[in-house]
């Protein structure tokens, strides 16, 4: 049992239950389907262990209550549908510094030093945009806030993790391994802390255990079980998964029960990340993870240190006597660890002694993550900004036929003296427009049907009524009527992204997908684009969960003509739908001559100063 | 099986006693050239014999001038036809689709009236070379399947005024003629829009457009929407009025008769 020991070291005083129920998941800021809140008792601890997730970056955090990450925004959608993603404010966590989680996170990490944004009440908040600014949220304004007028925007979405042509930038994968107590996840969160890097997922060999049967079931309740062995883990699931989350797709974490010890029917959502940690007693076992992992550290503290913060935790937290402990450690986990953990050291590229204390080691790993990091470079908008001048307009481009009616109706949305009354009368009228023209992109077949008039009549249908709808919040959002209006039930799917206004990089904010959205066709919306670096990113979360790229139409009321030649280069099989072309943008990234910011102007939330 | 005997043609009544012999002419040859094709459908049901092809852009140009104005029939609109069409789809959707289609029709209607040029200035400071259609326009809806489009129209223009018109058909002659107009008081001065969903002969069309020319609106200041038109009524429209506007979504030798029934459930 010792391997639950391990894991009961890394969550924190809520599993201090005597039965010795342990938490076996946690939330992470990627929650899905979380139906399974009180799905298990062995679960009710997780939504502490999930504020180990996010304490990385709360140095100052004081003990808090169990954020609840996803249940604050009264949705009532089913959740059986939905795929749900969060991006929380790292800064805005707190939780204990000495735990970490025991299943995998995908963490938007901040230094600490990035002085953590956290509201009045000291719990998680979801990220959000705000157009009227809320003085009193903020009672500890930072770095993680920008004001622009009247706005707070909160920065800690998701940067790009692709290149501007659109492709995925394999993240960097750091495997950690050493003795169960060893340190391994102290050195993950301080690498993590000090790394600064947007985006991490950390990934626990934990999830892997095998389901027991019967007979191993027993095993375990006796101690005699051994979680330390090898063959306890399912190493192909593992390998599929890494392997996955390096492509930087979303993958499906399984979610071990160490009560059943089995897995739950729900699984965790991770997504891949630039910078991936997986931590586990025998990671560097199998030769093909060996192959995924881009740098090898192996935390090796001393046996008797071990040993003692083992006993330590057993008893205290656990309530286990020292006798049934040190027999466990000395029948199992010292021959594990002489026997399979300590040979793989020769795969290491460092060794860290002392484990998390260690801060030479540590500095000198973060400088090499550094330095490969910026080997791969995510700077997005500005080179979209200033590439194809002058080219000819791309294939995969459907302009509508610009008619007088067309052109009427651009006329009222485009001038600034257009009441709102009109302004929404009139871009729903245009946006009709555009949802009927996408519609009749996506492939039809011929068939033949009987009339009333007892002819055989030939036509068409379209070939998949698997349609489904996904906007680009905000402004996307006004194009949903129209799809609804058009596609009976149709599903739609919602995507924040908003541009952080202090590197202009657009950032992802929140996800929310049909669960089978790569069997349908996609009908992305967004009103406007311009450089195309926020329908880029839509467009990566859509092929990350393994849409086909001729499967997406991205529709918008008025492009750019760079954001056409920009999305049109990363993604050539994206058709791209638009009822105006515009030749310029500005420095701010508005379209020249343009609308204006299109859900300002249809929300009614425009700034009182002008562009 | 039928073998197509020409004397039964239930599908294309004979119509139109005050249109031109010349015409009338015209209209037998065509009706002579599509009958073989209606009458094997009625009786053969085999699907390599029985489609009834539509005629394609160009040769409804070079057959009835620019008046005529087809829909742009993307794969989109095909599949609309197909649907209002098809004898198993479900009421519900009917009104769905046709409703569908005829707020495309509408919308390309408009693109008929008349505009200005007229420069904007955006947000961002910038000019936009727009245009701005005159305003002045009006609807006529045709009692009682032309009233199907009332909405459609009234989803792209909010306040525009509607006259009607009712036009009853003799079941035996099928004579056309007008028992009911209302009109605003200024239509003579107004583009106006006739609405009018199937045209199988087109007589009914032609005692509108005369109610309409007799409340003094010129023949070019009418634009007739239209969703399915047999080329029959075409050419008599074309013939009787060559200056009004046609637009319309489908030419098809057999219209489907049923879609006022269908449309509001009196079947």
């Amino acid at each position: 049992m010792s391997s639950i020991t391990f894991l009961c070291s890394k969550s924190n005083e809520a599993n201090n239950n005597p039965k010795g129920r342990i938490a076996t998941n946690s939330i992470n800021s990627s929650n899905n389907n979380n139906n399974n809140n009180n799905h298990n008792n062995s679960v009710k601890s997780k939504v502490k262990v999930a504020a180990a997730a996010v304490a990385v970056s709360a140095a100052a955090a004081a003990a808090v209550p169990p954020p609840v990450v996803t249940k604050t925004n009264g949705h009532i959608d089913d959740r059986s549908d939905v795929t749900e993603q969060l991006y929380i404010d790292p800064g805005a966590g707190g939780g204990e510094l000495n735990c970490c989680p025991a299943s995998p996170t995908t963490v938007p990490a901040k230094s600490a030093l990035e002085s953590p944004m956290r509201g009045p009440s000291g719990r998680r908040q979801r990220t959000r945009t705000t157009s009227i600014g809320n003085q009193t949220t903020t009672a500890n304004p930072s770095e993680c806030i920008i004001r622009a007028n009247n706005r707070t925007i909160y920065t800690a979405g998701r940067p790009p993790w692709y290149n501007c042509a659109g492709q995925q930038v394999e993240p960097f994968v750091i495997g950690i391994c050493g003795g169960s107590a060893s340190g391994k996840t102290t050195v993950a969160e301080k690498i993590i802390e000090s790394l600064d890097v947007p985006w991490v997922t950390l990934l626990s060999m934990d999830c892997f255990y095998k389901i027991l049967n019967e007979k191993q079931h027993e095993q375990a309740l006796l101690n005699e079980y051994n979680f330390d062995h090898p063959d306890a883990f399912d190493i192909e699931l593992l390998i599929d998964v890494l392997t996955k989350l390096k492509e930087g797709r979303k993958v499906e974490v399984p979610v071990y029960n160490f009560v059943t010890h089995g897995r739950e029917s729900q699984t965790k959502t991770m997504y891949g990340a630039n910078v991936i940690i997986f931590e586990g007693i025998l990671t560097f076992h199998s030769p093909e993870v060996l192959k995924l992992l881009d740098m090898k550290i192996f935390v090796d503290t001393d046996p008797d240190i071990r040993l003692a913060r083992r006993l330590k935790r057993d008893i205290s937290q656990r309530g286990r006597d020292l006798k049934g402990v040190l027999k466990q450690y000395l029948n199992m986990v010292k021959p594990s660890y002489a026997n399979y953990i300590a040979p793989t050291m020769a795969h290491a590229d460092i060794i860290v002694p002392r484990g998390g204390e260690n801060k030479v080691a540590i500095h000198l790993i973060v400088q090499h993550v550094h330095t490969q990091l910026q080997l791969r470079g995510f700077k997005l908008r500005e080179t979209l900004a200033n590439s194809y001048k002058d080219q000819p307009m791309p294939e995969s481009l459907h302009l509508i036929h610009p008619t007088p009616q067309i052109k009427g109706l651009h006329t009222f949305i485009r001038c600034k003296n257009t009441s709102r009354d009109e302004f929404i009368f009139y871009s729903k009228r245009l946006i009709r427009l555009v949802i009927e023209y996408a519609l009749s992109l996506f492939p039809f077949k011929q068939t033949t049907v009987e009339t009333p008039q007892g002819v055989l009549y030939e036509g068409k249908r379209m070939a998949s009524r698997k349609i489904c709808g996904v906007s680009i919040l905000r402004a996307g959002e006004t194009m949903e009527q129209a799809v609804c209006d058009v596609c009976k039930d149709i599903r739609i799917g919602k995507i924040l992204i908003q541009t952080n206004l202090k590197t202009g990089e657009p950032e992802l904010y929140y996800l929310r997908l049909p669960k089978d959205i790569k069997d349908y066709k996609v009908i992305l919306m967004d009103a406007t684009v311009a450089t195309g670096a926020a329908a880029m990113m839509a467009i990566r979360v859509l092929l990350d969960h393994d849409v086909p790229e001729e499967n997406i139409i991205l529709a918008s009321l008025l492009m750019a003509e760079i954001g056409v030649h920009s999305i049109a280069y990363a993604f050539p099989k994206v058709k791209i739908v638009t009822s105006a072309l515009d030749p310029e943008i500005n420095s701010k990234f508005y379209v020249i001559p343009g609308i204006g910011n299109f859900g300002d102007r249809y929300f009614g939330t425009e700034p009182s100063d002008e562009y | 099986m039928c073998t197509g005997s020409p004397s039964s043609n239930g599908t294309q009544p004979e119509e139109d006693a005050g249109a031109p012999e010349q015409q009338q002419q015209q209209q037998q040859q065509q009706q002579q050239q599509e009958q073989p094709q209606t009458e094997q459908s009625l009786g053969l049901r085999t699907p390599t014999h029985a489609i009834v092809g539509a005629a394609t852009a160009e040769e409804i140009l070079e057959e009835y001038g620019s008046t005529l104005k087809l829909l742009e029939c993307n794969s989109q609109v095909a599949e609309l036809l197909t649907i209002l069409r098809d004898k198993n789809t479900t009421r519900s959707d009917f009104k769905f689709y046709a409703d569908r289609l005829i707020r495309l029709v509408i919308e390309e209607s408009l693109n008929q009236l008349p505009y200005t040029d007229c420069d904007v200035e955006t947000p961002t400071g910038a000019i936009y070379e727009g245009l701005k259609y005159r305003s002045g326009n009006c609807g006529v809806s045709i009692i009682r399947s032309g009233e199907a489009m009332e909405q459609g129209l009234r989803d792209c223009c909010r306040s525009i005024r509607i006259g009607k018109i009712l036009v009853e058909s003799d079941a035996n002659t099928h004579e056309a003629r007008v028992v009911y107009a209302r009109f605003p008081d200024d239509i003579g001065s107004r583009q106006v829009l006739l609405m009018y969903p199937i045209m199988s002969t087109g007589n009914t069309v032609l005692q509108a457009v005369n109610v309409l020319r007799e409340h003094g609106v010129p023949e070019k200041c009418i634009i007739l929407s239209n969703l399915f038109c047999t080329p029959a009524a075409a050419r008599t429209v074309v013939n009787a009025f060559p200056k009004l506007k046609i637009l319309t979504s489908e030419l098809h030798p057999v219209a489907p008769n049923h879609f006022g029934q269908k449309y509001f459930g009196t079947d």
